[in-house]
């Protein structure tokens, strides 16, 4: 009699670290989505000052769900390793401040879209990509997330928009300037770009 | 997954890329824009381009000697190294491709960049102030279900004849109960949904590569491959045979207005792209060598 019991409790005590894994990367994006989608829709947020407050918001939000070294050692690679720690520190707040102030505008305009998120795929033992489509009336985009668990948080690593990772896009991109110069001269041509936006 | 309305074969391009890949708009934009034009000079800021001699790609990972591998971290090093495996296994290497004429490629990017910020930009943004998106909508419909054919052929030489079905199935549901396409009834009405396949990707499929990257102006990024695709698309659409001419001012018309009626839902997807970019032409490289590999990959 005991002994029938103990295979389906080994077996569900077994699960038991999958049931607690699934769902939950693909909760996290879609809970912090959503709440920035709602703050866009939010009437009481128009014009010049509600565009401000919207934009803190959102960076708030981008804030809490963005993983920004994450973010930028996979689109350094190994070149990473080459950088100082404060280049690294650097070039981290450079990389960050840039996709932030050429994204911002882009997102605040947001208004009439739907998100669906359709599923979760595990890319590794600490890795997920949670998939999302975004619906309106011009038709519709896949957009991807790349979540990395860290201190039992999920955190965004990478935004695959209709097959394009953002991380690979910059990897190319850095791949040509640091394929024969220092980190340096990374740096310094980040700083340039930050300077001109 | 298609709900809504499903996006056509050409239109498979990610939006970004699409809006540089706008056929002969130039003409008819124009015309449209007189009313709206308000000749804004952009603000091209090409400082910011590094002078990339090697057309080539760079493979190399590998670079100067590690500094500072003796000098322990002072200040913190919170944010540690980077191993191999981490970044292959999570972040595998992006697909890659030969730029062997890139000077050619590079004036074409600037003309096209030219192109949608003097032309299709403010006809877009003129035309989205006068048209409601649930019109503007419509239209979408229009040209993504007149590009039926496109989708049916290429399901089957793919090997998906059920796709092929169900692409069929929309076209006559949406020609007729969805008002000569206008509507996608076979997507809201009934969730048929259906995938989006055109003669480039086929050719992947095939084993066909990319051959080098090449940039068409007006058209924008392609490949030999994919060009070859583009007239296999062409010669699908049914408004091509509008008449025998190629230059036909009604069917110059149509490309015109189905460019500005797309980019009128972009609008500013370039402009981002573009800000966030260190090198605009790289970065449009690479999302269309990534987005044509995911699309053959599907």
């Amino acid at each position: 009699m005991k002994k029938m019991l103990i295979g389906p409790a080994l077996f569900v005590w077994l699960l038991l670290p999958l049931l607690a894994f699934a769902g939950v990367p693909l909760d996290t994006v879609k809970a912090n989505v959503n709440g920035v989608l709602e703050l866009l829709r939010d009437p009481k947020l128009k014009g010049e000052a509600g565009k401000k407050v919207k934009e803190q918001r959102v960076e708030a939000a981008a804030q809490k769900l963005f993983d920004w070294v994450e973010m930028s050692k996979r689109t350094l690679g190994l070149n990473w390793n080459n950088f100082t720690p404060d280049q690294r520190k650097e070039f981290v707040q450079l990389f960050e401040s840039i996709l932030k102030d050429a994204y911002i505008e882009k997102i605040t305009a947001y208004e009439n879209e739907q998100v669906n998120f359709t599923k979760e795929v595990p890319l590794s033992e600490t890795t997920v990509e949670v998939e999302s489509v975004v619906i309106w009336k011009g038709g519709q985009v896949p957009i991807n997330y790349r979540v990395i668990k860290k201190d039992n948080d999920w955190k965004v690593y990478d935004v695959v928009i209709e097959g394009v990772s953002l991380v690979n896009n910059y990897r190319t991109q850095f791949r040509e300037i640091l394929g024969n110069n220092p980190p340096e001269k990374l740096l310094e041509t980040l700083r340039k770009k930050k300077g001109t936006t | 997954m298609k709900v809504g309305s499903t996006r056509c074969a050409s239109d498979t391009r990610r939006p970004l890329v699409k809006l540089l890949s706008f056929f002969f708009v130039i003409l008819s934009a124009l015309a449209i824009t007189v009313s709206t034009a308000r000749s804004q000079a952009p603000t091209l800021d090409e400082a910011a381009r590094p002078q990339a001699k090697e057309s080539v790609i760079l493979l190399t990972e590998e670079s100067a000697p590690v500094p500072a591998a003796s000098t322990p971290a002072k200040p913190s090093d919170e944010y540690g190294d980077v191993t191999s495996e981490e970044v292959e296994t999570t972040s595998p290497k992006g697909p890659q491709i030969a730029d062997p004429i890139e000077p050619w490629n590079r004036a074409m990017y600037h003309f096209n960049d030219k192109l949608y910020f003097w032309a299709l930009k403010p006809a877009a943004r003129g035309y989205k102030a006068a048209l409601p998106e649930e019109i503007r909508g419509l239209f979408s419909n229009f040209y993504q279900n007149i590009k039926a054919p496109i989708r049916i052929v290429n399901n089957l030489l793919q090997g998906k004849p059920g796709y092929a079905g169900i692409e069929l199935a929309r076209l006559v549901i949406n020609s007729t109960i969805g008002v000569g396409g206008l509507r996608d009834c076979a997507g809201e009405c009934f969730g048929i949904k259906g995938r989006d396949a055109d003669f480039g990707q086929t050719l992947g499929k095939y084993g066909v590569g990319f051959g080098f990257y090449l940039v068409w102006p007006v058209l924008g990024p392609s490949s030999p491959r994919d060009t070859v695709g583009f007239a296999g698309d062409w010669l699908l659409t049914p408004t091509t045979y509008l008449s025998s001419d190629t230059f036909d001012p009604v069917k110059i018309g149509l490309y015109a207005h189905q460019a500005v009626n797309t980019t009128s839902f972009h609008l500013g997807d370039y402009e981002a792209l573009k800000a966030a970019a260190i090198d605009p032409y790289v970065a449009i490289r690479d999302a269309y060598v990534q987005h044509r590999t995911e699309a053959i990959k599907r």
